[in-house]
């Protein structure tokens, strides 16, 4: 008999069963039930409180300017790095360099589209894949993510039925909820500890 | 031989040294008032009834998840399968280490990098590699620093939080022999970005990267784990092979369950309304993706679990390790994660402990505690820890594993509890002996058989009448 069989045999001498028919999730807050413009809102919000930073564009074709603006401001290199996202491919990206692929170990600043996003914690969903390589959201110092304001969903419940929807199943959906951070040094939390040191989000269209 | 075998059975011993050790005192200190007044903001932020109505509704999860745990596991693995991936069964620590070695070895692995993973710690998977000539590398801020002191974890969720700040640059200017040993490490940022740079580096050397999980979805095949630095994501993405390690309690049914479970783990355990990052993983990267591993292996960790089901520590097995009930413990916050001697700390570990490696290596655990029930009041999955830590009272007194004095006392009072008279009498007696030894001051310097509870503060004197007595007045 094997490791599996034993394990399984064990558990199913007692665990018998409890006739419920399971209905998922349940139970969701208020904070994940806002809508309209208050949903924007609150997206802003807790992103804010997470230690990002957004700016609103009207659409993609205001991207390049702002971005190079955003750089300068920073003080980055005027380069950028993404994956091949459609959205980006059809951008002038003008005195920008722009570059595509995987993150690599020196990534000053990468830039990536969210699949969706949710209010309710001022969280980036982003999901794997060609257009949006999973390492350039963990290697840039600075990473820049664009979301279009109709993909923010209240809660958790709309980002899954989106993700359903699009039936997809990419190789990580990743949640990012600021920029990364620790505090295991003497408890006091610093910004960038692994992945960015910093995220801004464009917010696109109202 | 692990070479951080359990030191569980002299936890006096390590108590009274965690107590007169001053870094740790200090390191203790500080952590203490930042996780419980987070907590309580974040739990307060979201609604007081919402939150616990959503620890109501993780309960009844994780209690349907177990009672069909069979079910759940198998759907699971047939998820996992259908997106390319590979589940491991063991049955025991060492069933563990060997299947990890035995894939790291396929690999052509000379470098291993870790996420943060308990089930890892529980098998002693870092010790295991090294003996067979495998280097694994600690990529969680916490993990490292503890492994450069070769240490263990003395906190589930915060590793190194006994560590103070010069013990920290001690250790990077030891280890970090490359860098100029007259830097300026003075600052916190200094530190921070030199363990950025030093562990960058070694995301791209590493062949297999090994992570824990939060959370296995048994309707995706999917892995979930939660962090704040984003070393999980790199450790799992850079690497050729993923090895994911989790027990067999780890599954929920869907995602949307483990939305519940996320609403409530990060505000318990940080304070945090969401972590940095929840990433959901399924299988090997897809064809046409430009990076991520091309293996996935999911190992499933039994290692005594099945054998607490259907006993009285099954609620145990609900837990989703956030650490507030050890952030809460007032035994914890005194004496540190170390002196529990094992993987697992406070109360969720005094529970834990004995049913994974005995009650004759563990037993001491449960008692360590007051009984005061704030584990219980915070407890995000609402695990009775302290009813279970009397459980564990009584198995090891019916194992004759109590010390004499203990079963000598409590003979005694059983003897007088069963002739309540006889015990009515012995309480006045004892009142009026107390009040008198108080007499003048309502307070005692020093008890009979009681010095080392005195020695650190006073007894106040009884006063009024007895409970009994004053319920027959007044009835």
């Amino acid at each position: 008999m094997s490791a599996r069989d034993r394990i399984l045999g064990r558990i199913r001498r007692v665990a018998t069963g409890d006739d419920i028919v399971w209905q998922g999730g349940g139970a969701t807050p208020a904070i994940a039930r806002t809508s309209g413009a208050d949903r924007v809102e609150r997206f802003i919000a807790q992103a804010t409180a997470a230690d990002a930073t957004v700016t609103r564009l009207d659409g993609l074709a205001d991207l390049p300017a702002a971005l190079a603006e955003e750089l300068r401001n920073r003080n980055l290199p005027a380069a950028i790095r993404h994956g091949a996202e459609p959205d980006f491919a059809a951008l002038d990206w003008g005195t920008v360099a722009a570059s595509q692929g995987m993150g690599r170990i020196d990534e000053p600043a990468t830039l990536s589209k969210a699949r969706c996003a949710m209010a309710e914690t001022g969280t980036l969903v982003l999901t794997s894949g060609p257009d949006n390589p999973v390492t350039l959201t963990f290697l840039g110092e600075t990473h820049f993510v664009v979301v279009d304001a109709a993909d923010i969903e209240a809660g958790f419940e709309g980002v899954f039925a989106d993700l359903r929807a699009a039936g997809s199943s990419p190789r990580t959906v990743n949640m990012v909820t600021g920029p990364s951070r620790s505090a295991d040094i003497g408890q006091v939390l610093q910004l960038g500890a692994h992945g960015p040191i910093a995220l801004h989000i464009f917010v696109l269209g109202a | 031989m692990s070479l951080h075998a359990s030191t569980t059975p002299q936890f006096k011993q390590n108590s009274r040294d965690a107590l007169a050790d001053e870094n740790l005192q200090s390191a203790l200190r500080s952590a203490r008032n930042g996780f419980v007044g987070k907590r309580a903001i974040a739990r307060a932020k979201m609604g007081e009834d919402e939150f616990d109505a959503l620890r109501n509704r993780g309960r009844d999860l994780k209690n349907h998840v177990l009672a069909n745990l069979g079910d759940y596991l198998e759907a699971y693995e047939r998820e996992v399968i259908a997106s390319g991936g590979h589940v491991h069964w063991a049955e025991t620590a060492a069933d563990a280490q060997a299947i990890v070695l035995d894939i790291c070895r396929k690999a052509g692995a000379k470098t291993v990098n870790k996420g943060k993973t308990m089930i890892s710690e529980e098998c002693g998977i870092n010790d295991h590699l090294s003996a067979n000539g495998i280097t694994p590398v600690e990529t969680d801020l916490g993990e490292y620093i503890i492994q450069l002191r070769d240490e263990t974890p003395s906190h589930i969720i915060a590793p190194a939080v006994h560590v103070t700040v010069p013990q920290v640059r001690e250790e990077f200017l030891k280890a970090h022999t490359h860098l100029d040993p007259d830097r300026d490490l003075s600052g916190l940022d200094t530190l921070l970005k030199e363990a950025r740079a030093v562990l960058r580096a070694k995301y791209f050397e590493a062949q297999v990267g090994i992570t824990g999980a939060n959370m296995l979805i048994a309707e995706t095949g999917q892995s979930v784990i939660v962090t704040n630095e984003g070393n999980g994501d790199l450790s799992q993405s850079l690497p050729k092979v993923h090895i994911v390690m989790a027990s067999i309690e780890k599954i929920v049914p869907t995602m949307e369950d483990a939305a519940t479970v996320l609403r409530i783990l990060a505000r318990s355990a940080t304070g945090q309304d969401m972590s940095v990052y929840t990433t959901f993983s399924q299988g090997p990267r897809r064809a046409g993706d430009p990076d991520g591993p091309e293996e996935y292996h999911v190992v499933l960790l039994d290692n005594g679990r099945s054998n607490m089901l259907g006993t009285e520590f099954q609620d145990m097995l609900r837990c989703i390790r956030c650490g507030a009930c050890m952030n809460h413990c007032p035994v914890y916050q005194t004496v540190g994660g170390h002196a529990y001697g094992w993987v697992y700390p406070g109360p969720m570990g005094a529970v834990l402990t004995p049913s994974l490696i005995g009650v004759e290596e563990g037993g001491h655990l449960p008692n360590a505690s007051t009984f005061c029930g704030r584990c219980e009041d915070v407890c995000p999955m609402r695990i009775p820890l302290p009813k279970m830590m009397r459980h564990w009272r009584e198995r090891e007194f019916e194992r004759n594993l109590t010390p004499a004095a203990t079963r000598w006392g409590l003979g005694i009072w059983g003897w007088f509890a069963k002739r309540p008279a006889l015990y009515r009498l012995a309480t006045r007696g004892g009142m009026a002996g107390l009040r008198l030894l108080g007499r003048g001051r309502g307070r005692l310097g020093k008890v009979p058989l009681a010095g080392s509870w005195t020695d650190a503060r006073d007894m106040p004197a009884p006063q009024g009448d007895t409970f009994m007595a004053q319920w027959r007045a007044k009835r």
